[in-house]
C-alpha cells in the first residue's frame, strides 16, 4: 500500500480542552522543543510602548508587534496524539491550544506593515480568489 | 536530501502553528472529523498535503510560511520548528483536472468516478465527495447525461474560461488588498508604492495568472497565458518576480513520509541569488524584515526544483 493513503486526522472533541496560549514568533532558531519559562523570563521583561513591544533576549533587542488572525480565520497548535506503530498507519492530531493573534519579533528592527508575517496574514483573502470554490456558478 | 545546513534533525518535531479557516473547527457544520491526505499537486504532479473537512464536502490546501531561523513560543512551551501552516478553502477542480486532461486525450465522454482514479493516491476518490465537485464540471468538461448517468469529456476551451475567471478575480483581490507587483515591488525601500506605469494592468495580470499557475500544469499554464493575451517573456529568469530572488516560497506543502517533514522540500534554502547592493545590505541588517509580500506568494518556477 501506498504510504500517500494514510491520512492523519484532526480530532475536534479536543478543541473544547484547548487553552488559549499567547504565541510569539521569535526570530531565531531554538533549539528545544519543550517546557520553558516563558512568561518569566520573556514576557515579564517585554515594554509596551506607542508603537511596539521591546524585549531584551540573549542580550539581543528585540521588536515586535501583535497582530491578529485573518477574519474568518483561528489560530490552532496542534500536537500529534500518541505516536507510535508504523508509518503506514493513520495518525492523529489534536488542537492543544488557540489564537486569535500572535505576537512577532523582529531583530532590532522596528516592526512595520512590510513584515513578511504581516503580508503573509493577506494570504487567506487572496486564496479565495485564487484557489476557493465559487459562490456563483 | 532536502535536509538543512548544519541543523541537528528535527524529527521528534510533533507540533505545529496553523492560522486555519473557521470552518475547519466549526464542529456544528462538521459532522466528522477533518483529515489531512495527501494529493497529487496539479501543478508538481508529486504529493502534497491538503485536508479535507466536513464529511468530506470541503476541500483545504496547506501552505507553510517560513523563514529561516524561527522558532515559536506558545504558552509556557518552545517549539523549535517556526513553520505558520495557513489551511484555507480550495476548489476541489484544481485536483480534479489532471485526471479530467488524462482521460481526455482517449476523447471519449466518461463517469467522472472513473476518471478520478489513482493508485498512488487512493483518496483522490474522496474529490468527488466534496460539496461542488460534481456539479461544477461543466467548468472544465463537456457534459451528456444518458439514462440518468452523467458523462464527462475534457474541454480545454472551458478550462481555459474558467482560468481566466479565476485571474480576473484574483486581479480584483491583489488590486483591493494593495498588494504590490510588478516594478513596484524591487526598489530599495520595499515600500509598498504605487507604480505610474503603463503596465501596470498587465503587471497585475501576470502575477495572478502566477499564483493560479501552481495549481496547473505548466503546459497549461502556457495555454492559459496565450489565452490572455500576454505573450511569453523571452526570459524566464527575468520575468521572474523579486521572490525568486529571496529565501521563502510558497512552495506547496509536500507531504513527506513522515509527518514530521510536513515541508518535505527545500522551503528556505536556497541562497539568495543576484541580489541588488541594496538588498544585500538590507538583509544583513534583518533577514526577517521588508520582503516583499510575492518572496512567498508569487509563482514557483519549475526550474528551481530540486
Amino acid at each position: 500500500m501506498s504510504c500517500n493513503a494514510s491520512v492523519t486526522r484532526l480530532h475536534l472533541s479536543s478543541l473544547r480542552r484547548a487553552d488559549k496560549a499567547p504565541v510569539h514568533l521569535m526570530p531565531c532558531e531554538i533549539e528545544h522543543d519543550g517546557l520553558a519559562q516563558v512568561s518569566q523570563y520573556f514576557t515579564a521583561t517585554t515594554k509596551q510602548d506607542k508603537k511596539e513591544k521591546t524585549v531584551s533576549f540573549r542580550g539581543r533587542g528585540l521588536k515586535g508587534q501583535e497582530i491578529s488572525c485573518p477574519q474568518g480565520y483561528t489560530g490552532l497548535v496542534l500536537k500529534e496524539v500518541d505516536r507510535h506503530g508504523s508509518d503506514q498507519e493513520d495518525r492523529t492530531v489534536k488542537v492543544t491550544s488557540v489564537f486569535d493573534k500572535l505576537t512577532y519579533w523582529n531583530l532590532e528592527t522596528p516592526p512595520t506593515s512590510d513584515d513578511t508575517v504581516v503580508m503573509a496574514m493577506d494570504w487567506p483573502e487572496l486564496a479565495e480568489a485564487v484557489s476557493r470554490v465559487w459562490s456563483s456558478p | 536530501m532536502a535536509t538543512k545546513k548544519k541543523r541537528t534533525p528535527n524529527a521528534q518535531n510533533d507540533s505545529w502553528v496553523v492560522i486555519a479557516a473557521d470552518s475547519v473547527t466549526d464542529t456544528q457544520k462538521q459532522d466528522c472529523d477533518p483529515d489531512f491526505v495527501r494529493l497529487r499537486n496539479p501543478s508538481t504532479d508529486e504529493a502534497s498535503l491538503y485536508m479535507l473537512g466536513s464529511g468530506d464536502g470541503q476541500l483545504y490546501e496547506v501552505k507553510a510560511f517560513e523563514e529561516d531561523f524561527h522558532s515559536w513560543f506558545v504558552g509556557q512551551t518552545v517549539q523549535r520548528d517556526g513553520k505558520l501552516l495557513f489551511v484555507t478553502q480550495m476548489d476541489p477542480l484544481y485536483l480534479i483536472l489532471p485526471y479530467m486532461i488524462k482521460s481526455g486525450r482517449e476523447g471519449k465522454f466518461q463517469p467522472v468516478d472513473q476518471v478520478v482514479k489513482d493508485e498512488d493516491f487512493p483518496e483522490s476518490s474522496r474529490l468527488l465527495r466534496c460539496t461542488r465537485s460534481l456539479t461544477s464540471l461543466h467548468h472544465i468538461a463537456e457534459e451528456k447525461e444518458v439514462a440518468g448517468t452523467k458523462f464527462h469529456r475534457y474541454s480545454e476551451e472551458r478550462t481555459l474560461n474558467w482560468l481566466k475567471k479565476k485571474v480576473e478575480r484574483t486581479v480584483v483581490a491583489l488590486k483591493k488588498k494593495n498588494i504590490c507587483v510588478g516594478e513596484g515591488v524591487k526598489s530599495t525601500t520595499y515600500v509598498r508604492v504605487k507604480s505610474e506605469s503603463d503596465n501596470q494592468e498587465e503587471d497585475y495580470l501576470r502575477y495572478a495568472h502566477g499564483l493560479i499557475s501552481e495549481y496547473i500544469s505548466e503546459e497549461l499554464s502556457k495555454a492559459l497565458l496565450k489565452h490572455l493575451g500576454l505573450p511569453e517573456l523571452k526570459s524566464p529568469k527575468e520575468a521572474e518576480p523579486p521572490s525568486k530572488k529571496r529565501k521563502l516560497s510558497d512552495k506547496p506543502v509536500e507531504a513527506g513520509e513522515d509527518y514530521t517533514k510536513f515541508n518535505g522540500a527545500d522551503f528556505a534554502r536556497k541562497p539568495p541569488k543576484k541580489m541588488t547592493a541594496a538588498q544585500k545590505s538590507l538583509a544583513k541588517v534583518d533577514k526577517t524584515g521588508m520582503k516583499p509580500m510575492s518572496s512567498f506568494f508569487s509563482p514557483k518556477t519549475k526550474a528551481e526544483k530540486k
